[in-house]
């Protein structure tokens, strides 16, 4: 059962790692990564504030990009090209191809991000030198893995039944929304005079729409003086968080996908 | 001998916007024995490639039944025994002939490697291992979709035009390569409208025409009827109007008189008739029926 | 398996993805959300996303989080506007940026002091209005970043030298800045507390106060062996000055005597001295207040403070106002309301000020009909060789007309309070006042051109160093 998933996930990142649009994003990001340091200038604040947040952003943002490039063409290109009629006229499921290919998008995500993490590193370690700060970098880039992982299944779901360009916009619009409308929906819930109907809206839609924000941490990497509780209880929580939409996403996906004409 | 495919009003209806359900396939009902190699013929659009996914549970039928080497539609366990070559394929461009077949032979759970080599040098491939896919010629790139459909050593294949858009050698090669599975004893199914090539190759073929089957059956007794021309001179037209002729024509033209008669009729005592009025024979022609008239007879019917 | 056995698959899933997707919910709302909304969450309590004014790509970036980077951009923009003057522009970009990068302490701090101090009239009065919002964003800062003692510090600093007369809120925030560990690098701002602790009347904190900080500073000094750190010697030396003068003045302010309860005969204090108050006040023209009056007090460094305002100013209280009372950092302060606050200078116990309200219509829109004009002078804001005489809580003051003496407007504080209430048509010379401009004068008002020195009443103000 799993012998196909695997190889249709290996096939998946061996493309995905030579996909032109995906290595210029991921070329740039780690220009950007380079000339951060120069931008510390920009800042009242200590250089070294304004390069974590500014380094942790590039990584967020540019994975991001990557995630959705990723996921949104790849079933629509199987189909296009046909490899998905010789795929699924060999002894496999389609719920095992979809899995597949999400496994893939996700295993090459890890390592284009992890090349990000990487240069992250040894950016804070060899130029900066302060290789603790790196190393706690590495932690929130990982929550960015998550939260990365969890975009992908929803481009993935919804790449299912929606045209790429629809769906470039859509995941995004649904990833911004996730890690914005966070904070909007959360100023509803802290502001005592808002009214009950748009509390309550509030909370229906941020409680059905995926929960992004749960994984921007850097608040802490950026501001060490931030006091925050267990944080890594919160780490384990969010990241159970994310297995469970990124369960539902996939099954809503086979679902789709199983009774896609193609 | 069995049937190797087997469908029963197979039908597949789609919801159009303007037209409300619109039938691709109706009522469909093909037999495919096994061990032969059958033609799946028709134009454009006749509904040919949505046959064959329903045959390999690419997608399900609205309603009918079919069988694919017993195995009831849908049954994905068949796949084990079947392979399928879509038209003009397309592989991951980054691997290599060898890393095609390893990832196809993964799907199945094969692995072995002396097969693959095997099936290489079989489809004249086992010198441009290193080459990716990129670098493949079309021939090339539809001869390593034959050796992917062999991995599992398949009783079917399905082969959807198989040598649509390759030059004339390719077609060759392709064609002795088709041969070459039935005398291993696979049954062929070939989806086609290069119509030559089905006529050189098939035991059986069906025409498919606006999503129904219009014709069926062998080769050899679809393409009974053809004509035998008979140009003569020195006769008059009208003695021999009294000549049983069956369904002919007679044409005046300028160099005498043209009998169009089917192939069956007494063409000897045509030409003793005008030989008995003193009239010559410039010519006898068979036409024989060509597979190319019969589509075009069938798709033009209505 | 064919179609049939999928159906059953399909109905599993369905089944599989339903329960997951009640479970997410319930796991979201209980494990995640909350904890995500108290310690991540860049939304505070009781405060609105403001998104105003970024443009679309900052906004993105922002979003992408950029955050810092975006907030850096914005200040330098800032910087330009406070070389113009553009002082209205720099309050969207100091919201921006705090609310972009909450840990832009520096921001706060010019935040407050901009808000707090840039906003003044054509006379330099400063506009009050704003003062809510300067310690509300204050009180922002200071709870987005507790860890350090410097907006702490600097909201404190607002109670106690812009606002200058509710020391208790200063004791409570400058007592939090003494608690925090980062404030022992800058020893000097720590002396603050100690003054605070006195304006308050919080005589015996102060008192401990500087003991514990003498106790560091000696202790820092001794460490140093060799004694070549003049700076730690310095220190000691001004912690042991302060420390001194306050005992010296504790004595003699009869501090000591009262606690042991005897007689205050003699001390210099007693017996009360009487102020003597007195005002006139009249509108020479539209929007122009003239305010002559007498004060016994000796000429320096005396100032009586002086409120004209709406009657129905929000959280008016005599002589201020509540300025915490919402604390909502709300940059669009109360434009239809009137608040103007002055000093009146005593000069030869006598003070004649003109105060021109007639070339800032925006700060002083004199919407409302009724006004109320206050004369407020608290010992507690007095300097301290003033103090001297009247005590830490105006123990030592009275006045002989009895009626501006009050110790119901600030607690355990005599302080001295008069007021009078004008009409909108007073102030802009309307209707009957027209034609005759009005006066209106106090019980204690003289009419004199007196020579203060030759006064009987002249105060006799104790000095350290004896007469």
């Amino acid at each position: 059962m799993f012998k196909p998933i695997i190889a249709i996930a290996k096939a998946t990142v061996g493309e995905a790692i030579r996909r032109r649009v995906l290595l210029i994003i991921l070329f740039v990001a780690v220009i950007l990564l380079f000339v951060a340091p120069l931008l510390g200038v920009l800042s009242a604040r200590q250089e070294k504030t304004v390069l974590t947040g500014f380094v942790l952003g590039i990584v967020q943002l540019s994975s991001a990009v990557i995630a959705i490039t990723l996921t949104v063409y790849m079933l629509p290109n199987e189909v296009e090209r046909r490899t998905i009629y010789t795929i699924l006229s060999k002894p496999v499921q389609r719920y095992q191809f979809l899995v597949g290919k999400y496994l893939g998008a996700v295993a090459a995500l890890a390592l284009m991000m992890g090349l990000m993490a990487c240069v992250t590193l040894l950016e804070f370690g060899i130029i900066q030198h302060d290789w603790p700060k790196g190393v706690e970098l590495l932690q929130g880039i990982s929550m960015f893995f998550v939260q990365m992982s969890l975009l992908a299944s929803v481009a993935m779901c919804l790449s299912t039944f929606v045209a790429p360009l629809v769906n470039f916009f859509l995941s995004g619009g649904i990833y911004l929304i996730g890690t914005l409308g966070y904070a909007f929906f959360d100023s509803f819930n802290k502001n005592p005079n808002a009214p009950v109907y748009s509390k309550a809206l509030a909370w229906f839609v941020s409680t059905i729409l995926p929960n992004f924000a749960s994984y921007n941490v850097q608040n802490k990497l950026i501001n060490p003086e931030v006091q925050i509780q267990n944080p890594l209880q919160y780490s384990i929580n969010a990241v159970v968080y994310g297995g469970f939409y990124i369960a539902i996403m996939l099954i809503a996906g086979m679902l789709i996908f199983d009774r896609k004409e193609v | 001998m069995a049937a190797a495919i087997e469908t029963k009003k197979l039908t597949k209806s789609y919801k159009s916007k303007a037209h409300g359900m619109v039938d691709v396939v109706s009522d469909l009902d093909l037999h495919v024995e096994e061990g032969e190699i059958f033609g799946f013929l028709g134009p454009n659009g006749a509904g040919k490639t949505t046959t064959i996914k329903m045959l390999l549970s690419i997608i399900e039928q609205t309603s009918g039944e079919g069988y694919v080497l017993g195995h009831e539609l849908g049954d994905v366990e068949v796949h084990k025994v079947i392979s399928y070559v879509p038209e003009r394929p397309y592989y991951y461009e980054y691997m290599t002939g060898m890393e095609i077949l390893k990832f196809y032979g993964s799907l199945f759970g094969i692995t072995d490697t002396a097969r693959m080599d095997m099936l290489l040098e079989k489809v004249n491939l086992h010198r441009d291992k290193t080459k990716t896919i990129s670098q493949f010629s079309k021939g090339m790139q539809q001869r390593i979709g034959l050796a992917q459909a062999l991995l599992n050593d398949p009783k079917l294949l399905f082969l959807d035009e198989p040598t649509g858009g390759l030059d004339p050698i390719a077609h060759r090669e392709i064609r002795d390569l088709i041969l070459g599975f039935r005398e291993e004893g696979r049954t062929v199914f070939i989806s086609s409208h290069e119509l030559s090539e089905v006529e050189l190759i098939c035991d059986r073929v069906a025409i498919i025409n606006h999503g129904v089957i219009a014709r069926q059956g062998k080769l050899t007794e679809l393409l009974k009827g053809g004509r035998v021309e008979l140009s003569v001179t020195g006769v008059d037209k009208g003695i021999l109007s009294g000549m049983s002729i069956g369904d002919g024509n007679i044409h005046d033209t300028p160099g005498g008189i043209l009998f169009d008669v089917p192939e069956e009729a007494d063409i000897n005592s045509i030409i003793d008739g005008v030989r008995a009025n003193k009239g010559s024979v410039l010519s006898v022609v068979p036409r024989k029926k060509r597979l190319e008239d019969l589509f075009v007879e069938t798709v033009t019917a209505k | 398996m064919a179609y049939k056995g999928k159906a059953k698959l399909r109905n599993t899933l369905l089944a599989t993805g339903v329960v997951l997707a009640g479970m997410q919910a319930v796991w979201s709302s209980c494990f995640v959300y909350p904890r995500w909304s108290k310690d991540y969450s860049p939304v505070q309590t009781g405060r609105d996303l403001i998104a105003g004014s970024l443009s679309a790509d900052q906004m993105l970036f922002a979003l992408a989080g950029f955050r810092e980077l975006i907030a850096g951009i914005l200040w330098v923009r800032a910087d330009s506007f406070f070389e113009s003057g553009n002082y209205d522009a720099i309050l969207p970009i100091i919201r921006l940026v705090t609310f972009l990068d909450p840990h832009q302490i520096d921001v706060y701090a010019t935040g407050i002091w901009h808000i707090g101090y840039n906003f003044t009239d054509e006379e330099q009065r400063s506009d009050r209005r704003y003062l809510p919002a300067a310690l509300a964003l204050g009180a922002e800062g200071a709870h987005q970043n507790p860890t350090t003692y410097e907006l702490y510090y600097e909201t404190g600093w607002l109670w106690y030298h812009k606002i200058d007369d509710n020391y208790e809120k200063a004791v409570y925030w400058m007592a939090q800045a003494d608690s925090k560990k980062d404030i022992m690098s800058s020893p000097a701002r720590r002396n603050l507390l100690g003054r605070i602790y006195e304006r308050n009347g919080e005589v015996e904190k102060a008192l401990d106060h500087w003991y514990t900080l003498y106790d560091i500073a000696a202790a820092e000094y001794d460490k140093d062996t060799e004694h070549r750190n003049f700076e730690l010697h310095q220190n000691k030396d001004t912690i042991e000055q302060n420390l001194d003068t306050m005992l010296v003045r504790m004595s003699q302010r009869g501090f000591f005597a009262a606690k042991e309860h005897r007689s205050l005969e003699g001390y210099d204090i007693n017996p009360p001295f009487d102020v003597g108050f007195g005002m006139k006040v009249s509108v020479p023209s539209e929007r122009v207040l003239r305010i002559q009056g007498n004060w016994n007090v000796l000429p320096v460094g005396t100032r009586i403070r002086c409120i004209l305002r709406d009657k129905n100013f929000p959280n008016a209280i005599p002589g201020g106002a509540l300025w915490d009372a919402d604390l909502d950092v709300n940059f669009n302060p109360q434009r239809d309301k009137t608040y103007m606050m002055d000093q009146l200078f005593v000069r030869n116990q006598r003070f004649d000020k003109t105060i021109d309200m007639s070339r800032d219509p925006t700060m002083y829109p004199f919407i409302s009909d009724d006004y109320v004009l206050e004369f407020y002078y608290n010992p507690r804001s007095a300097p301290q060789h003033i103090q001297d005489k009247f005590g830490w809580n105006g123990e030592g003051m009275t006045d002989s007309t009895a009626e501006d003496i009050r110790t119901d407007i600030r607690a355990n504080t005599r302080c001295m309070f008069y007021s009078v209430e004008l009409k909108k048509d007073q102030i802009l010379l309307r209707n009957q006042y027209r034609t005759q401009q009005p006066v209106i004068k106090s019980k204690g008002f003289r009419e004199t051109e007196e020579d203060y020195n030759q006064s009987k009443d002249r105060a006799q103000i104790p000095s350290l160093r004896g007469n």
